[in-house]
């Protein structure tokens, strides 16, 4: 599925714990490791990092060190397109201030502008377990039976024991409220006629794809999608999310926040994205 | 602080129970013929009203509804509070983010099928002012009232009908939504500037008035929506559910409407900005949405329809001609303007018609507006009664068009 990961490095604290993360990945899809710095290459970083390369027991022969200068974003994502990255993975912090919210945070732009899908961790470990509760949005977006189907091979082959897709029943107060008009049968009716609309969409994906050993749970919510899937993976204590988009963003989608916004803000857990 | 009389209490109890009953009576006869509730509604009120009942039995209708000034003054303190919060869910139900997610094809209907009829019901009140029944005052004010009149999108009619026609959730169904969204907030900003000038409230300049109202719009979207995103949170929490929610979401909702009408903009866009801030919050659970709703929709909104009834003689105010060219104006402006904006937006022909049908349906908010204008002395109440008649018709006939353009089109 992946089959060269390139991970971000900045020499940050968790810079040992995000390599480690990495080299799972890489064991699990069979990988090239490709590690992209954006800033001067002077020896004393470069021992350090071949000093926990080695504490990782990774064969640098498997791995590929990128130094290069110039504006991290930009440098960054034109590196995974020059390398042909499928995955690209990094760090994140989990809350932004409102300062960075309005400004763009380095993390955020790489997860709009990337050519390839996103890892973005927020709690890497050095002794990880991998992911064993997965979300997935189910949302219903044009992109979304590709967000499934890829969301799902990468469970299968992460091991995931639970997969949760999250659907949501768009204008449920709005719908709900013209169905008032209805009789007590008929409203209730309608409520069911919502909730099962949203199942058969996500139960008519799954149909045609294989699912191995995943268990998977479908779940109805109603509200902003965003939010609800932010709540659901806090609930449930997921350690990963994985949702997708088509949309280009701009910066009035900041200020109107869109969907996607709404989860960047407030990372509620690792989260993959998917394109 | 006076009180009223026991009979005047009683009098008050026996105009309120009349109201709910018939209208719920209608409401449902109305839905049976697969029509909005509010059609039912308003029929109600006209049979209430001095239209029938009060020429069939003028004394019964005396008795109750003109015998006591008081109990008058206190229905209308309770219809006025009712148009307040009609006004407050039709905020609500305004979702920011499914407007923006719709993207250009939702602004390109919505901008042309509010500029298309706006222009018409301007350019030809403004010329033909007498037969359309301009009395006097401002021409000009006239003339734009008219045009917000024509412009303004029922939401919760258009919402019926998709769901009625299974296209609710359909790329075409959420760009009607959201078009109406859309439809609605520009309709109301440029009414709020047409009220300021209109009786009570005029002491504000032309520029004045546009920069508090963008002002006070701008404030509502941004800080208001942050400071209610962070009291809701402590609200659902700490406070009892939906109780809680319930009664301080309807403390704001008036205390905005004092705020706008203290600053010489109408009450009711005090209380139509905090629905769509509130609204927008992802902290107001679609439950308590439908709760509000629910409450409003049955109690408050009923009333106000039945009341509109109560105040005119819909039959000597009937003059079919001007019915016939509000009509005609804008069932044209709004399947014309919004047809061809969904047309630019790449629908193809019959779609494009269906979202014109679709967003021709007005209601509520016309109404609203035609009746500020005529307690204003803007308008006469021969326009008024057809501005009504326009609002009925264009719901009751939203959905069988669409249903005709859609035809020999099969949506999935």
């Amino acid at each position: 599925m992946y089959k060269k990961i390139g991970l971000a490095i900045a020499f940050s604290p968790r810079i040992e714990a995000l390599i480690a993360e990495a080299k799972r990945l890489v064991l699990l899809f069979d990988a090239e490791l490709l590690l992209i710095h954006i800033g001067v290459k002077t020896p004393e970083l470069e021992g350090k990092l071949n000093e926990i390369l080695n504490n990782q027991g990774l064969d640098q022969s498997h791995v590929t060190v990128f130094w290069k200068q110039g504006k991290p974003v930009k440098m960054l994502l034109q590196t995974c397109r020059d390398e042909s990255v499928d995955l690209l993975v990094l760090g994140a912090l989990k809350k932004e201030g409102l300062l960075t919210y309005y400004l763009g945070s380095v993390a955020r732009k790489i997860i709009r502008k990337a050519p390839c899908s996103v890892l973005t961790l927020i709690r890497p470990k050095i002794e990880g377990e991998g992911f064993s509760k997965v979300v997935i949005n189910g949302t219903q977006l044009e992109v979304t039976p590709k967000v499934i189907e890829l969301g799902l091979d990468f469970c299968k082959i992460a091991g995931v024991q639970q997969v949760h897709i999250l659907n949501e029943i768009k204008l449920y107060g709005l719908q709900m409220a013209t169905a008032g008009e209805g009789s007590e049968e008929e409203v209730a009716n309608t409520r069911r006629k919502l909730v099962q609309d949203e199942i058969e969409y996500v139960q008519q994906i799954l149909n045609g794809l294989d699912k191995g050993n995943l268990r998977i749970n479908i779940k109805v919510t109603a509200g902003k999608w965003s939010i609800e899937l932010a709540k659901y993976c806090e609930v449930i204590q997921a350690d990963l999310l994985i949702m997708g988009d088509n949309k280009d963003y701009s910066f009035i989608d900041r200020i109107f926040p869109h969907e996607l916004e709404n989860i960047l803000e407030n990372l509620p857990t690792n989260f993959l994205y998917i394109k | 602080m006076e009180s009223l009389a026991h009979k005047e209490v009683i009098n008050l109890l026996l105009q309120l129970a009349s109201m709910l009953i018939l209208a719920r009576v209608f409401a449902e006869i109305a839905q049976k013929f697969k029509q909005p509730a509010v059609v039912g509604e308003l029929l109600a009120g006209i049979i209430l009203g001095p239209t029938i009942l009060g020429t069939v039995n003028p004394d019964f209708f005396e008795y109750l509804f003109q015998s006591n000034p008081s109990a008058n003054i206190a229905l209308d303190g309770i219809v006025q509070m009712a148009v307040i919060l009609l006004l407050f869910i039709a905020g609500l139900e305004v979702e920011l983010h499914l407007v923006w997610s719709q993207g250009k094809s939702a602004i390109n209907i919505s901008l042309l099928g509010l500029i298309v009829p706006f222009i018409l019901g301007f350019v030809f009140p403004y010329f033909f002012a007498s037969f359309f029944g301009f009395a006097d005052g401002e021409r000009l004010l006239f003339s734009l009232f008219m045009g917000t009149a024509m412009s303004i999108t029922a939401l919760p009619v258009v919402v019926r009908i998709l769901m009625d026609m299974n296209l609710f959730k359909t790329k075409m169904g959420m760009v009607i939504v959201a078009s109406a969204m859309v439809n609605d907030i520009i309709g109301w900003l440029i009414f709020s500037v047409i009220l300021s000038f209109m009786g009570k409230s005029g002491s504000l300049s032309l520029i004045n008035t546009i920069g508090i109202t963008l002002l006070f719009t701008v404030f509502m979207l941004t800080l208001g929506k942050g400071l209610i995103n962070r009291v809701l949170p402590w609200i659902n929490k700490n406070l009892a559910w939906p109780g809680g929610l319930l009664s301080l979401s309807m403390a704001f909702c008036f205390l905005a409407a004092a705020f706008t009408e203290w600053l010489g903009i109408h009450s009711i866009f005090g209380a139509f900005l905090l629905g769509v801030a509130l609204g927008d919050s992802s902290h107001l659970s679609e439950r308590a949405k439908e709760i509000i709703h629910q409450f409003i929709n049955n109690i408050f909104a009923p009333l106000f329809f039945v009341s509109i009834g109560l105040k005119i003689n819909f039959f000597t105010n009937f003059d079919f001609w001007l019915v016939l060219a509000v009509l005609v104006i804008s069932f044209v402006g709004k399947i014309v303007g919004s047809g061809f904006g969904a047309l630019r937006s790449g629908y193809p022909k019959k779609e494009a018609l269906a979202v014109g049908f679709g967003m021709n349906a007005r209601g509520a908010m016309e109404i609203i507006l035609g009746l500020i204008a005529l307690e204003n002395g803007l308008i006469d109440e021969k326009l008024f009664v057809a501005l009504v008649i326009m609002a009925i018709i264009t719901s009751m006939s939203s959905g069988p068009l669409m249903k005709w353009s859609l035809k020999s089109n099969k949506f999935t």
